[in-house]
């Protein structure tokens, strides 16, 4: 037992600060996603010559924004599911049903990283974005063309993220599992809605 | 084999896993054991594929535009502009919490944002009033379903998205439908209002409410714009950029003209109080005005929807600062994050329900109930409202779309009208027992039992599942309006 609370010890802050890194860069995403989409609109209907990089660059922080926020509704109980299982099984059955859904998840995120890791690495992510460019000099005349593959990480990076929010998430539940759940610290939570 | 893949997805999806992994776990399994291992490959890049979408960035768009403009305190303005209109009918707050709910759709579309923002402002006050608490609450629940209903609207653009139908001709498909229930709803208080003698109505004034010069000079020129805009429509047509120029400039004065003749007829406080609702109701305007006009497509919309929200905000307004943008930016990304990877798995879904052939083995079955479509879209309604009260709309769409849709479709049903039928019937879902989401939030806002919510709503949501029968069987309240504007043949 105390191997698992020496494990939830540490991966309790180490989750905490990566999904509050993976939130602020969110934001950030956010703030360029919206200065993409505003910038397109005053080239397309003002100057009536559209750009090439704003739509793609939209796309590209979006997937990013998804990757990296997604997992914090995932650790304060954000994803959407039908629990009224739980008013009807209580007790020891209830965490060890939901020490079951755990590892159904957390299978189905391990097979999504290591696919998720054959495609980033493979064929699909040497292939360039359509147009988008980093600059690789400061006179901005030598530019890098920013392969899919950067893009394709950011599903990747998501999953990860959401494999260590499932450990940390099992081995809570195993804990209460086991009678002591009441020795788990508290943790401050945020209030996730939904498409509705 | 590959079909038991649904069988599977319904035990887990009951048993409480996620919809998220549900959408993925059971197909992946049965391909998994089908020995089609490359295929969950398919379901990975499907997932991927998904969510790398241009229409779909609309929805962090309207959420985070929704967002700002409840922070920015528009709901103060939205509530005393109804009150205004409606305050003085019998059963006056009720209304006003319909009407409000009516306006606020226009703004956010979603349902939740609607109860918590609307519900902890006008609970109390209906209390107050003498309106049991229990009625506040159902009244404030069963008007929030109008969110999702009226453009914009988050589970449209699912829809749209995940279907391949268009979002614009969705948003406007939903308009009359919304603006039925929430006439519906103000009939219903009204028979009520006699039959439990609701509170005496009474005119309520403002007196105190005041307007900031930028914001009565912005307003002022907004109506005037907005009138001058609509008039040129009746206008006839002009040949040159100067004369259409002239024509405007004269609609715009014949507009000021009405709006002079307006002010002598209105009170003071009452014109304050309406001025106040001008910034904030020309969110709506500027999305559909953008879209129907072709200025912008839907995503464009939500992205100029949002800077407008921030000008109104901070400059015009003055009600946000700084410090709020964090917040409101992250509370808007999560939950898009999450509608955003739901809708990236459902097109994986989507893959494994075309490749098991499930549309045409449910067609098949479905044909031996009845080859009658009304009597088939009768029987769905009933099917889709049971599974509304388990589960909540955005998710229901993802799910029962790429099933249902094709197979009424096939037995042609116009894939707008079915649409609509599904956004309506799961979003009235919303506020059913016993999962009811909005259930749980006007439950949380007025600290009533969601049993005692669940039964006073029972009223209400007679009447929304008749507006769901009323738009099944008569496509032409949610078809007209799309037909007219060319974005349906």
């Amino acid at each position: 037992m105390k191997a698992v609370f020496a494990v939830l010890n540490l991966l309790r802050p180490l989750n905490s600060g990566l999904l509050a890194v993976g939130r602020w860069l969110g934001v950030f995403a956010i703030g360029v996603m919206v200065a993409a989409i505003l910038i397109q609109v005053f080239f397309r209907y003002v100057l009536g010559s559209a750009l090439p990089w704003p739509d793609e660059a939209a796309r590209f922080f979006m997937l990013w924004m998804t990757g990296l926020m997604a997992p914090t509704a995932f650790r304060n109980g954000g994803f959407v599911a039908i629990d009224f299982i739980d008013a009807v099984i209580k007790g020891k059955a209830m965490h060890l049903l939901q020490f079951a859904l755990l590892l159904i998840s957390l299978t189905v995120l391990i097979v999504g990283a290591q696919i998720g890791y054959k495609e980033v690495t493979g064929l699909g992510g040497r292939f360039a974005t359509a147009s988008l460019y980093l600059p690789t000099s400061l006179t901005f005349d030598e530019w890098y063309r920013i392969p899919r593959s950067w893009m394709m990480l950011s599903l990747l990076v998501g999953i990860v993220l959401l494999i260590l929010v499932n450990i940390e998430l099992l081995l809570e539940r195993f804990v209460r599992l086991l009678g002591m759940g009441d020795r788990l610290p508290a943790r401050s939570g945020l209030t996730i809605g939904g498409s509705e | 084999m590959l079909i038991w893949f649904l069988p599977l997805f319904l035990f887990l999806l009951l048993v409480g896993l996620p919809v998220f992994f549900c959408l993925l776990a059971a197909p992946g399994a049965l391909l998994w054991l089908n020995g089609q291992e490359r295929d969950i490959t398919l379901l990975y890049r499907n997932l991927y594929n998904g969510m790398d979408s241009f229409p779909l960035m609309a929805i962090p768009f309207f959420m985070l535009a929704g967002e700002l403009m409840n922070r920015g305190g528009i709901t103060v303005r939205l509530v005393e502009f109804s009150q205004a209109l409606m305050g003085h009918l019998r059963g006056g707050l009720a209304q006003v919490n319909i009407l409000s709910s009516i306006l606020f759709a226009g703004l956010s579309g979603s349902a939740v944002a609607d109860t918590s923002a609307l519900g902890s402002m006008l609970i109390p006050a209906m209390e107050r009033e003498g309106y049991t608490r229990k009625f506040a609450a159902a009244v404030t629940a069963a008007s929030s379903v109008i969110g999702p209903i009226i453009p914009p609207s988050g589970i449209m653009i699912i829809y749209a998205y995940v279907m391949g139908e268009s979002v614009a001709a969705l948003f406007l498909a939903g308009i009359v439908p919304g603006i039925l229930v929430g006439v519906g709803l103000m009939v219903m208080v009204r028979v009520m209002a006699d039959k439990y003698d609701l509170p005496a109505a009474r005119r309520v004034t403002f007196e105190n409410v005041e307007i900031g010069g930028l914001e009565s000079w912005v307003s002022f020129g907004l109506v005037r714009l907005n009138l001058g805009l609509l008039l040129v429509q009746f206008a006839p047509a002009a040949d040159t950029t100067l004369s259409k120029w002239l024509t405007f400039l004269g609609a715009v004065l014949l507009a000021h003209g009405l709006m002079l003749g307006l002010r002598r007829v209105v009170s003071p406080e009452f014109r304050i109080v309406c001025k106040r609702a001008v910034v904030p109701l020309q969110t709506p305007i500027l999305i559909l005005g953008g879209i129907l006009a072709g200025v912008f497509t839907p995503t464009e919309a939500a992205a100029v929807a949002v800077a407008y929200a921030l000008l109104v905000g901070f400059l015009v307004l003055r009600t946000m600062k700084l410090k709020d943008l964090p917040e409101v930016f992250t509370r808007a990304g999560i939950t898009s994050a999450v509608v955003l990877l739901l809708v990236g798995a459902a097109m994986s879904f989507k893959t494994v329900v075309s490749l098991s052939h499930a549309p045409e083995i449910l067609a098949e079955f479905i044909l031996t109930l009845s080859e009658n479509p009304l009597i088939l879209l009768f029987l769905i309604n009933l099917l889709l409202f049971v599974v509304g009260m388990f589960l909540d709309a955005g998710p229901a769409i993802i799910i029962l779309g790429p099933i249902l849709a094709p197979v009424f479709e096939g037995l042609g049903v116009e894939s707008v009208h079915f649409a609509i039928i599904m956004c309506v019937n799961l979003t009235v879902g919303l506020a059913t027992p016993p999962m009811g989401l909005v259930l749980f939030v006007a439950a949380s806002v007025s600290h009533e039992r969601v049993t005692t919510i669940a039964k006073a709503i029972l009223p209400f949501l007679a009447v929304e599942v008749a507006v769901i029968f009323l738009i099944t069987f008569v496509p032409e309240i949610s078809l007209t309006i799309p037909k007219l504007t060319g974005f349906l043949n």
